[in-house]
């Protein structure tokens, strides 16, 4: 199995005709994706690469039982564009965009919570099943079917960190980009309950930075009674304080908020704490040992 | 974005918080005026701490107004010069207090956060009382009494702070705030003055609402206006720079790796001298040629690494940008390359054409980084 994602869900893409929407669907139909749909105002009726372009969420589920959104709109846009898809009947809407306005997230969440739905992101690459599908832009040579399930703050170091993994014979059932903003869709701690629940997901990998609270849920689920094995990586340890290092959730504001303080608290919760890049392989391993 | 004191203050007067009556002293004034003696003279700087590096004088005459306002002036708080100065009326406090709203990712929202202790040293005493909200329109006046009603035993400030709470909330959202914070609150000694003053305030706005606040855009343009020629030029592709106390350029893609290739030079035995994220800008010789000509500019960078892992962004159109914005590049620093992610099997030949060379790993490139610039002068 693997999380939120695999070739069973009907994907419809909002923003189908932009040039992210474009390559999207032609990349990751070819993966395996299913892309039943497209939506995009105006151009109703048209298609692109064969898939049918409709003029709302609503028209697209009704005639193709799309479940899942890929959104793909200017950052001003996502907050209308994801809401649709949800109200619509999308169950997981994925968004990608960066510079979002952090109040849009927060509405797009309530409103996910109120229709039962979930979402990804924003400022996330989106998310792969190896060998099964992928949503959003992340290099799928990167990855390979395993037992691993991977969770990431940021992108490039999702890339990064998981062709390590794949490098070194680990594979992953899921990996989850949950973005580099303040607000997300899917929280670490939301994260880690899914795989927790995934009988193919061995051990988990957590990929983090300075700042923010996410380090706090990992090192709690680290501690709950009967955690798979949680192997973690936390950049921003050369980070001066009260900067912002590119994410908005990435600031040193307080002593909590510092790589020291995150690492001691992830290795006392019995998280395998990776000393840096070079040594995630090693503690992956040792998770994976440990499940 | 983090915006002044004076201009914080300023808002939360606009929606009805009690704020001194303070004064602004512009760079240069000669005679700066203020309603009343005493008052506290304090540097308008972004950096924090203001008060613990002498960034707050009492000034009891003219004289001694005079004399604060050349010290502030003059000095650097992380350096950091003041635009400005604000002259508050030195008020007499029985209490101070603290109280915040800001966005928190396990609350989906806003949170609000109340100490019954506020002041300088918030950081030291236990943690803040927290009440999780998500989005604005769930405040609910009765879940946050639930709340206080263990930390704070005055119930005339409780329900001051409760709809004091419910303000910041709304202006947080209606007004695209990641942070409103107000610490000190002041209960005034003064027994006439029953309304909570905030005596100082600190409001980081959302940069991304630009769009839909003209505030928020103005200081963006602020930014850009403040930022040298050299870092404007990058900023103006979309780059994201934070200036660090090393000597190695780093060029990177991401937040989470540029922090990692950070690290990475670190744990090599090197110091990166800044963080500078392209993936927001062009991957095309116009993205890096401000990028290159601000690492160039700066004399504390003797090396540059550039490190790219990239899944949208494909490597043999980074490695044809590089290799035209080298050929026009006049600076002899030396440059270490580490391109890797979509069509990186294209880069050798591109590289070849130039004498580059793409190291495989992050690590060997951190490695030979760290090497040449422990030889350069």
């Amino acid at each position: 199995m693997s999380i939120l994602l695999d070739q069973t869900n009907r994907v419809l893409v909002m923003g189908a005709t932009g040039n992210y929407g474009k390559f999207f669907m032609k990349d990751a139909g070819s993966y395996g994706t299913t892309i039943v749909a497209g939506v995009s105002p105006g151009r109703g009726g048209t298609d692109v690469d064969g898939v049918p372009v409709f003029e709302s969420a609503r028209a697209a589920v009704a005639a193709t039982r799309a479940d899942t959104a890929m959104v793909f709109v200017p950052p001003v846009l996502v907050r209308a564009a994801a809401i649709e898809a949800i109200e619509a009947g999308c169950k997981l809407a994925v968004i990608t965009a960066d510079e979002m306005p952090v109040r849009d997230m927060i509405e797009i969440r309530a409103a996910a919570q109120a229709n039962g739905a979930r979402t990804t992101g924003p400022n996330s690459p989106g998310l792969i099943s190896p060998g099964k599908a992928k949503m959003g832009f992340m290099p799928s040579f990167c990855f390979m079917r395993g037992p691993m399930g991977v969770i990431s703050r940021s992108g490039s170091l999702s890339y990064e960190g998981s062709k390590r993994l794949t490098l070194a014979g680990i594979g992953q059932t899921t990996v989850v980009g949950i973005g580099g903003d303040p607000v997300k869709g899917t929280t670490a701690g939301e994260a880690l309950a899914l795989f927790h629940n995934d009988p193919e997901t061995k051990a988990i990998v957590y990929l983090g930075e300075i700042g923010g609270v996410e380090e706090i849920a990992v090192a709690e689920y680290a501690r709950s009674q009967g955690a798979k094995p949680v192997a973690a990586l936390i950049v921003g340890k050369t980070a001066p304080p009260g900067k912002k290092m590119g994410h908005a959730a990435a600031l040193v504001g307080s002593k909590a908020d510092g790589y020291t303080a995150k690492t001691q608290m992830l290795a006392k919760s019995g998280v395998y704490v990776c000393s840096g890049l070079p040594d995630l392989v090693k503690q992956a391993r040792a998770a994976l040992a440990a499940s | 974005m983090m915006i002044l004191e004076y201009e914080a203050k300023a808002m939360l007067r606009a929606v009805g918080v009690a704020v001194p009556d303070g004064s602004l002293i512009k760079p240069g004034a000669r005679a700066p005026r203020v309603r009343e003696y005493p008052v506290a003279v304090k540097a308008q700087v972004r950096s924090g701490g203001r008060g613990k590096q002498g960034g707050v004088i009492r000034a009891n005459n003219a004289a001694q107004l005079k004399a604060a306002a050349k010290k502030l002036f003059a000095t650097e708080f992380n350096g950091e010069k003041p635009e400005m100065l604000l002259a508050d009326p030195w008020l007499a406090i029985e209490r101070e207090l603290y109280l915040s709203v800001t966005v928190d990712s396990a609350a989906g929202g806003y949170v609000v956060l109340y100490s019954p202790k506020g002041g300088v040293n918030i950081e030291d005493g236990p943690p803040p009382a927290r009440y999780a909200i998500g989005p604005a329109w769930k405040f609910r006046a009765n879940e946050l009494r639930s709340i206080l009603e263990p930390v704070e035993s005055d119930y005339r400030i409780r329900e001051r702070v409760i709809s004091l709470a419910q303000r910041l909330v709304d202006t947080a959202a209606a007004r695209d705030c990641h942070t409103i914070e107000i610490n000190p609150l002041a209960k005034l000694a003064d027994a006439n003055l029953t309304e909570l003053m905030a005596l100082d305030g600190k409001v980081v706005y959302d940069e991304w609402a630009h769009n839909r606040n003209a505030d928020i855009e103005a200081q963006r343009q602020g930014e850009l206006k403040r930022a040298h020629k050299l870092l404007r030029a990058s900023m103006d592709m979309g780059h994201m720079y934070v200036k660090l106390d090393g000597n190695i350029g780093l060029i990177s893609g991401g937040a989470g790796m540029t922090m990692g290739a950070m690290d990475m030079i670190r744990d090599c035995g090197g110091k990166p001298g800044c963080f500078l994220d392209v993936s927001p800008g062009p991957a095309s010789a116009r993205g890096y040629k401000p990028a290159f000509a601000l690492l160039d500019g700066d004399p504390d960078v003797k090396v540059i690494l550039v490190s790219v892992f990239g899944g949208g962004t494909q490597m043999n159109r980074v490695a044809r940008a590089l290799k035209e914005t080298l050929a026009v590049r006049k600076s002899k620093k030396p440059v270490v390359f580490r391109l890797d992610g979509t069509f990186v099997e294209e880069v050798p030949a591109i590289f070849g054409t130039f004498g580059a060379h793409n190291h495989a790993t992050l690590e060997t490139a951190a490695k030979e980084a760290v090497k040449l610039a422990r030889h350069a002068k």
